[in-house]
């Protein structure tokens, strides 16, 4: 339970706000880059914690992101030409660069200098790993250059999709950690998901079905280590990250990649689920890929030409009870991804957490807030960094593993828990 | 038309929500199992709560201690209990965790076990406490504050 001026504390990310402030220090995930080809392709229209922006990529290939309309008459620049180093507006042919300044006024004399009075509000962009990332707070305190592994691998290793989810950003993460829900909603997908079948440590899953969890700290966020019985007397663990404000990482199964999230807010009732799947030390192979192109493990199907899942809220999430009542699927979804987001959206834009029963298993979710709501005070009251900004913490995988039964799973897998490159995970 | 799903999720709808209490008040046992612990669950019992009662047990004999010095036998205590809170620090002795446990293992009530002071605590401290809460403990937390025993109250209704 969560008071109601503490939920919309942690739920609203606007400019202004707290938790925006902080949302903020981060480098967040702004687009594909393949929503941005080639030089001088059409611009992307891009709405980032309640801020509408349009992206594009100029002549030279860089890449801007910048206010959506235009100074002179409010129009969208998502209609504008983006040529010769800039958007020029369609209405009056006034031009931006990728900084946002103003630098062509065609009904004003050159000499005037009108143009260099014009700027709009304009966000870094830069490509890392496929990936747009974007820093929205104060120009003099832009930490370094996000560091996150799936992004530092080669591309042969790494793919990265997203879905536009119609949900407060706060409640899709939780549903990230929420790792006590995995034995039940997700529980039809184990042995039947081509990227998650096979291995080892879905025996152990399968055939305990009431885990034992340990909620850690980290440095960056928590540990949360969901233990089940294995062989000898040892426990396997099953160990997930989360990296504040919003990055999650599944702990990865047999020799397939490994795989995670970040929640990004696009508004207060709207968020960007993006998923990513990599491994350390090999290429993905043709296979993986198609699977995840084609929705499965993490990923999704789209409205075609959109980042909307095929299956939403407007068909009713295609469910099948047939399917539900045979046990083939737990909710009668299908579909890791959208089993999550289709119970995460039908709590509404955003959750009343005033009004939710939490119980002991849910220690992930009550500290992720109390992480949460003690460093937006810090932050707002005192300036102090947030946890996740520092690459340090970024640096982090997560892993399964067998352990001794006296053994602390952040002692037992210490080593396991940090990014090293060329360093197998660990996984079982 | 809008499918069901899509309108009933809506901001619009929630508005209908049925206001009535969805649930009951749970009790809340919280037990300091050593010194460290019951510094802690004094500092905690001071905060005032509703649904929340508080007890030292340091030895492994059959009772508990309220922080007034008053004792209750752990199954008398556990009968009418939702939840045991079992605290502990790093490296002492929590003689009492198995004969707690038991108790709420036979009466499946769920345990949740707290280590104190993790943040300065040495692997070797912790490794000894995690061995006698992990037999006992649905779930472990493991906070680098103390503090957050107070919002993990809150957030369980305490």
């Amino acid at each position: 339970m969560l008071r109601k001026e503490q939920n919309d504390l942690l739920t609203d990310t606007g400019p202004g706000t707290p938790m925006g402030r902080m949302f903020r220090a981060y480098w967040i995930p702004a687009l594909l880059a393949d929503e941005l080809p080639d030089n001088d392709c059409p611009p992307v229209r891009v709405k980032l914690m309640s801020e509408r922006l349009v992206a594009f990529r100029d002549t030279q290939g860089r890449y801007g992101l910048v206010d959506e309309f235009c100074a002179h008459r409010g129009v969208s620049l998502w209609f504008a030409r983006n040529e010769e180093c800039g958007l020029r507006c369609s209405y009056h042919g006034w031009k931006y660069d990728v900084t946002g300044q103003c630098i062509d006024v065609p009904s004003e004399p050159a000499e005037s200098g009108f143009s260099k009075k014009i700027k709009l509000r304009s966000y870094p962009l830069v490509e890392r790993g496929g990936v747009l990332w974007t820093y929205m707070g104060a120009a003099d305190a832009q930490p370094p250059l996000p560091e996150w592994e799936f992004i530092t691998v080669p591309r042969r290793q790494t793919f990265t999709s997203k879905r536009f989810q119609e949900s407060n950003w706060l409640q899709a993460m939780e549903g990230g950690i929420d790792s006590s829900h995995v034995s039940w909603l997700h529980r039809g997908d184990l042995n039947s998901d081509p990227l998650f079948k096979g291995a080892k440590g879905n025996q152990y899953n399968l055939n305990d079905a009431r885990p034992v969890f340990e909620v850690v700290e980290s440095p960056g966020g928590l540990y949360i280590g969901a233990r089940r019985n294995a062989e000898d007397g040892k426990y396997y663990w099953r160990i997930t990250q989360w990296v504040m404000p919003s990055f999650t990482m599944i702990a990865p199964r047999g020799s397939h990649s490994v795989h995670g999230h970040f929640w990004i807010p696009i508004d207060d009732e709207n968020c960007w689920a993006w998923s990513f799947d990599y491994h350390p030390t090999r290429d993905l192979t043709e296979a993986e890929i198609a699977a995840m192109r084609d929705g499965k493990g993490i990923h999704v199907r789209y409205v075609p030409g959109t980042f909307r899942p095929l299956a939403n809220k407007d068909n009713d999430y295609l469910i099948d009870r047939a399917a539900q009542k045979a046990g083939r699927t737990f909710s009668g979804v299908e579909g890791i991804a959208m089993q999550d987001a289709s119970l995460q959206e039908s709590m509404g834009p955003i959750v009343d957490r005033t009004k939710e029963n939490l119980v002991s298993t849910d220690n992930g979710i009550i500290m992720a807030r109390h992480r949460l709501l003690r460093a937006v005070k810090a932050f707002v009251d005192k300036g102090v960094v947030p946890p996740g900004v520092d690459p340090v913490h970024q640096k982090v995988r997560s892993a399964a593993i067998v352990l001794p039964p006296d053994v602390p799973f952040t002692e037992g897998a210490s080593e396991a828990l940090i990014a090293r490159p060329a360093v197998a995970p660990a996984s079982v | 038309m809008q499918s069901e799903s899509a309108r009933m999720s809506s901001a619009a709808e929630a508005r209908f929500r049925v206001q009535a209490p969805n649930s009951t008040p749970r009790a809340i046992t919280v037990i300091a199992l050593d010194a460290a612990a019951e510094i802690a669950v004094r500092r905690l019992a001071d905060v005032g709560w509703r649904h929340a009662t508080f007890f030292t047990a340091k030895s492994p004999d059959d009772a508990l201690s309220d922080l007034g010095g008053g004792h209750c036998g752990v199954e008398e205590e556990i009968d009418r209990t939702d939840l045991v809170v079992l605290i502990a620090g790093p490296g002492g002795h929590a003689h009492a965790a198995p004969i707690i446990g038991a108790a709420c293992n036979g009466r499946r009530v769920m345990t949740t076990g707290f280590v104190v002071s993790a943040a300065s605590a040495s692997d070797r401290d912790l490794s000894k406490t995690l061995a006698q809460l992990r037999p006992w403990s649905l779930m472990v937390v493991i906070a680098g504050s103390d503090e957050y025993l107070d919002d993990m109250m809150t957030a369980l209704r305490a």
